[in-house]
């Protein structure tokens, strides 16, 4: 569960990015931040993560504090989270198969396991046979296939996704998000997005932010600004 | 291992630079203390031997020569005196040549002085000694060996001083070294390591490949600085050796135990090979700690 009361965040120059907002989402609840530039939502997704303290309230992921000052805590955390970036952040040195298993290896689990679950979440994604490319021999839509399956790789049991389809064509854009549809049931997903369509679409739940508050908070949303 | 190699491989220079860091230090480092103990067992050695030596003429009889060695007894200032004869000296003097025939055939027992080695109770005791001997009649020569220990350990204080000098600059300048490569080497996998801690990576996991690789250039620096050395005391043995005529071996006083230095012995060699392999292996791994520990806290704001 993650658990945001009366948070504010705000930034050295003053800059107030989250404004006393208020809001929880339940595990296994699929969830669209959606909002201008800079009303906040990479803000959240930085908070959940534990890359940011917030300036006041409570941030509660997973019953972990995320103000804590023990990094071991947020080490932990961040183990149990998928973090789908919007600019990628695919290793060029390393092969499909080593960028998707990096999360495993840092789990520590054996080779074997690892080869198991990274040729399942290959499968999971649509990129069966691609284990050894390289980022210089993918697509775009492919290469956040790649990012979203590490995200997904392994017990990681929040998804947070910023901007997963911002560079992305319509049809991969739909490709992608039915990725994030076969997992929807196990795993916690926000995500952070721009596109109309596809929350107008999908009819989850959505988090409306406008100048680091909350506006809205729809069960079944579409939409709106 | 093979993680090891090929991380090393992609990073040549900064490999090559650290190994030859290593190198020198190390290489430095076995050369100032193999001296130090060799000059330690030299002074052991010199402190060992008679303090002080008479040398009688040859018509000076045996004689006359326990009565000198009865009278310095009786001083109270003596703790042992030793007469060698004329064929003591020659029998010495023929195990020493022994390989040296030419020399041999040009000695006999009449040419070489019978003497008294004297040690004394107190080194105090020892310029009222000389002074006394100087004095016998019959007497050749005396010779005082405590010039020599004074220089001896002079010498060996200095070295000492100026060897922990030159080692702590030569560990601080190596372990500067080190740490400014490591930084390259962390800043050229910046994203990768921001990456792993975002996905909850430990320190200690994203510092490891680097410590490996430190470990690792330690272990090959040393093996290789020892290497390199022994096969320079390999071809200087025979120099040495001729240098160190007559002396069998030099110890060092390790408490309750005697460490031969020279000749040396598989003990010594062994010793010298583990000490200089934890050291490199040491300093790399404290340098890489250090290098490293700066990048990967988790920085929130």
């Amino acid at each position: 569960m993650i658990q945001f009361e009366n948070v504010t965040k705000s930034y050295p120059l003053g800059t107030v990015a989250l404004d006393d907002v208020s809001f929880a989402i339940e595990p296994n609840e699929f969830t669209f931040l959606v909002g201008t530039s800079g009303a906040g939502k990479t803000t959240i997704l930085n908070l959940i993560l534990g890359d940011l303290y917030p300036s006041s309230g409570t941030v509660i992921v997973n019953d972990i504090d995320i103000s804590s000052k023990k990094s071991k805590k947020i080490e932990e955390l961040r183990r149990r989270i998928g973090v789908v970036f919007q600019d990628f952040k695919i290793l060029q040195d390393k092969n499909v198969f080593e960028n998707i298993a990096l999360g495993l290896h840092i789990q520590e689990l054996p080779m074997k396991k690892i080869k198991d679950a990274v040729r399942e979440v290959l499968s999971l994604v649509g990129l069966e046979g691609r284990d050894y490319y390289f980022p210089v021999q993918l697509s775009a839509g492919e290469l956040q296939r790649v990012a979203i399956a590490r995200a997904m790789c392994g017990d990681r049991q929040i998804i947070l996704a910023d901007e997963p389809t911002g560079n992305l064509d319509p049809k991969t854009t739909w490709d992608i998000m039915k990725i994030f549809k076969k997992v929807e049931d196990h795993k916690t997903i926000i995500i952070a997005t721009h596109n109309t369509d596809i929350v107008n679409s999908m009819k989850k739940r959505v988090l409306v932010l406008k100048k680091g508050r909350l506006t809205k908070d729809m069960k079944k949303g579409g939409y709106e600004l | 291992m093979r993680k090891i190699l090929t991380a090393l491989r992609r990073t040549p220079y900064q490999s090559l630079a650290v190994f030859s860091s290593l190198f020198l230090s190390l290489f430095l480092s076995l050369l100032l203390i193999f001296c130090i103990n060799f000059l330690y067992g030299l002074l052991g050695y010199v402190e060992s031997r008679p303090q002080v030596t008479i040398y009688f003429q040859n018509e000076t009889t045996e004689t006359n020569i326990m009565g000198v060695k009865n009278d310095l007894e009786k001083t109270g200032m003596i703790e042992s005196v030793k007469y060698i004869s004329k064929n003591d000296a020659f029998n010495l003097y023929k195990d020493l040549n022994k390989d040296n025939p030419l020399l041999l055939e040009m000695v006999s027992p009449d040419v070489l002085p019978a003497s008294l080695e004297i040690f004394a109770k107190k080194p105090e005791y020892l310029p009222q000694i000389a002074d006394r001997l100087n004095k016998v009649t019959g007497k050749d020569e005396v010779n005082f060996q405590k010039n020599v220990v004074d220089k001896l350990l002079s010498l060996t204080s200095v070295v000492r001083t100026m060897s922990l000098g030159f080692f702590v600059f030569l560990m601080a300048t190596t372990s500067i070294i080190l740490m400014t490569i490591t930084h390259f080497k962390v800043a050229l996998r910046k994203d990768e390591i921001e990456l792993l801690r975002l996905m909850g990576a430990s320190a200690g996991y994203v510092r490891k490949p680097f410590m490996q690789q430190a470990l690792f250039l330690g272990f090959i620096s040393a093996t290789v600085v020892y290497g390199l050395f022994a096969t320079i005391l390999y071809f200087l043995f025979p120099a040495v050796q001729s240098y160190l005529r007559g002396i069998e071996q030099l110890s060092v006083d390790l408490g309750s135990y005697q460490l031969i230095v020279w000749p040396i012995t598989p003990l010594y060699a062994g010793a010298l090979y583990i000490v200089l392999t934890l050291f490199g292996m040491g300093i790399a791994a404290f340098a890489t700690y250090f290098a490293t520990r700066k990048y990967l806290s988790i920085q929130r704001s």
